[in-house]
């Protein structure tokens, strides 16, 4: 954490946050995985026998705590540290987000160029109420997604833009 | 143009090429197989002699059905194709959404006066389902059907009259292929493949003969050393007369034209490739060299072309020749951003890092290995591994840059192959800025201009974090601004 502070951020960070119900989300994500992975290894744990001169003794150390560690990250810091990161923005003329933990990516795609806004609903994110709006344009790589916002605010962005794209559109290409 | 957009035939005429080359009769040889191998072959002379000419009949009867059950149609507001033995299948493209036209006219179609034509409608993901294939038509219908096509969506080319004749705009021969420039061929990975694969193919063929049919010969006496190193080099030479063959085959008579709107590719040896793409949709070009080309200053380019479909093998503009060839070329499709700006120093350490890290791992689990049991080729191959990486990482470094110019700019990466985008202002439709943990400590940001052709982004590796929103706003028009704002 200390490094975050080392040097400013390439662009300027994008005025608004997620909704908190996205730490949820992410939370009971890492929970989820956590409980898969511990499965895992318990499976591990009971039907691979220890046999000697092979690194597994060496293993059925190394396999839990590694699987210990992750839990503690996904479930303890990674939630909180992800919606302290990701942010966006509908500006006048893009759209613009971060995205990411420890390595962040920023996304600006001009509304003009925008050709299809997708909302997306997962199953869990129904739970937690929450939606994910993906902006498309002509280019494979220039994608925006912003994850998880509220489903109302999801739905009013995803218009908002699709309306705009169509006034401004030029060649979207 | 055709008053009545009601469907055309191909030419009678395809059905003997379809019949020689088994085209719809291919789709049966899994089926065709077992069968055979279950009735066996023990009939003799009498036997093979039925399955030819039964096998060949079959092919005519397909190739005369499918020729019966395909139409097309170039009405006003789109091109209809109409196909299918039992279901019927009719596709329509609109004029709007058709990118490009392409006639290729291979050997046998050329022995028979025939062409086929591509209509390609790719919509930005590039898929083979996207283009429509009208296969063996007249070569003056095809000459027809490619600005009658083109002309409807109100494109500056070539416009049809009415009565037929095409006013012809005016034609400009932008770059003429030197047969010498096959000479680089030997340095050229792709063309090296083309002999490779065909020696493989012919190990592969030799396997599968029975093995009576097989000459008998004797294994070659390795013991000798000068013979070895004979065989080596003859291998050497035939691989490379082989890359210059095959680059002959596939580029003979390059010719690039501009008319009207549209630049023109044509090529090939034994079946001529006809493409055209429309200089409105080029929003720039790559030069790219490989490591044996900028050996020899050579380089070939293509063009960025949005939403065309198989753009690797169409968006070729100059497949082969020296780099000052491929300069002026690649200035007159975006105007040139001027020299490269280099990368802070930050990004050789980050290259030279990457580039020994294999190495020094290795050599670090040979340290371990030589400790325990006493035999250290491990570490000698790491040490290995690590001196080698110096090169790259140096390399590596050396090709990154780059620069923004009034309407353009332009990046550069990669070592192996040496890549150069060089883009219009107008061609990116997003950015993206990536900062790794790591790059975070150095100051470096990795920024990609997302654009709608060719790979779909191209990428500033390792560019110092404070240039990255200078770069986006220069490079692109007014919208960047939000990196700042």
């Amino acid at each position: 954490m200390v490094a975050m502070t080392t040097a400013p951020p390439p662009v300027r960070e994008p005025a608004w946050a997620l909704s908190r119900s996205a730490i949820s989300y992410w939370l009971a994500e890492g929970i989820v995985e956590s409980l898969f992975l511990g499965l895992g290894a318990a499976a591990f744990l009971l039907f691979v026998p220890a046999a000697d001169g092979t690194p597994l003794p060496v293993l059925r150390w190394l396999v839990p705590i590694a699987v210990g560690l992750y839990a503690v990250v996904a479930i303890g810091i990674r939630p909180r540290l992800r919606h302290r990161v990701h942010r966006w923005e509908v500006t006048g003329d893009a759209v613009y987000t971060v995205t990411g933990w420890l390595s962040r990516t920023w996304t600006l795609v001009p509304i003009s160029r925008i050709q299809t806004v997708d909302v997306t609903r997962g199953a869990l994110q129904q739970l937690f109420g929450l939606a994910s709006v993906a902006v498309l344009t002509a280019s494979s790589q220039g994608t925006v997604r912003v994850p998880h916002l509220e489903t109302d605010i999801a739905h009013r962005v995803a218009d908002d833009l699709a309306h705009r794209a169509e006034q401004v559109r030029d060649q979207a290409t | 143009m055709n008053p009545e957009p009601a469907g055309h035939r191909t030419s009678p005429r395809i059905v003997l090429v379809h019949t020689i080359t088994f085209r719809q009769a291919r789709q049966f040889v899994p089926a065709v197989i077992p069968i055979a191998a279950a009735t066996g072959f023990g009939g003799g002379a009498r036997t093979i002699v039925a399955l030819v000419v039964g096998v060949t009949l079959l092919s005519l009867l397909t190739a005369a059905l499918s020729w019966w059950r395909f139409s097309y149609a170039d009405g006003p507001t789109a091109v209809v194709v109409t196909r299918g033995l039992l279901s019927r299948s009719v596709r329509t493209v609109p004029n709007d959404r058709i990118r490009g036209v392409e006639i290729e006219a291979p050997p046998l179609h050329r022995l028979f006066g025939l062409v086929r034509v591509r209509v390609d409608a790719a919509a930005g993901a590039a898929g083979k389902d996207e283009e429509v294939v009208i296969d063996g038509v007249p070569r003056a219908e095809g000459e027809r059907l490619r600005p009658a096509v083109l002309s409807h969506r109100g494109s500056p080319s070539a416009v049809s009259t009415a009565d037929g004749a095409t006013t012809e705009p005016d034609e400009e021969v932008v770059s003429r292929f030197d047969p010498r420039w096959l000479l680089y061929a030997p340095l050229v990975g792709s063309y090296l493949a083309v002999p490779l694969a065909a020696v493989g193919a012919l190990f592969r063929l030799a396997d599968e003969l029975p093995e009576s049919l097989r000459p008998d010969l004797d294994g070659p006496d390795l013991s000798d050393g000068r013979l070895l190193a004979v065989a080596f080099l003859v291998g050497l030479l035939l691989l490379a007369v082989g890359a210059v063959l095959g680059a002959a085959v596939v580029n003979w008579g390059f010719r690039l034209v501009r008319r009207g709107g549209s630049l023109i590719a044509t090529r090939g040896l034994l079946t001529r490739r006809h493409t055209e793409l429309e200089i409105d949709r080029i929003r720039g070009c790559t030069v790219s060299e490989g490591l044996g080309m900028r050996w020899v200053r050579a380089a070939r380019v293509s063009a960025l072309v949005t939403g065309l479909g198989d753009a690797a093998r169409r968006g070729q503009l100059l497949p082969l020749g020296p780099r000052a060839e491929a300069w002026s070329l690649a200035r007159r499709l975006a105007e040139d951003p001027g020299p490269l700006a280099r990368h802070p120093s930050a990004a050789r350490r980050r290259r030279m890092v990457r580039a020994v890290a294999a190495g020094l791992v290795v050599s670090a689990a040979g340290v371990v290995l030589g400790a325990l049991t006493g035999s250290w080729w491990l570490l000698v191959v790491g040490a290995v591994l690590t001196l080698l990486g110096v090169p790259l990482g140096l390399g590596r470094y050396a090709a990154l840059g780059h620069a923004t110019g009034p309407g353009s700019f332009t990046v550069r990466s990669g070592w192996l192959v040496r890549e150069q985008a060089i883009l219009q202002r107008r061609a990116v439709v997003g950015w993206r800025v990536r900062q790794s943990f790591f790059q975070r400590r150095q100051g470096l940001a990795t920024v990609t201009a997302c654009v709608g052709a060719g790979s779909g982004g191209y990428t500033a590796l390792d560019m110092a974090a404070g240039d990255v929103a200078g770069f986006a706003l220069a490079a692109s028009e007014r919208w960047a601004g939000s990196f700042t704002r």
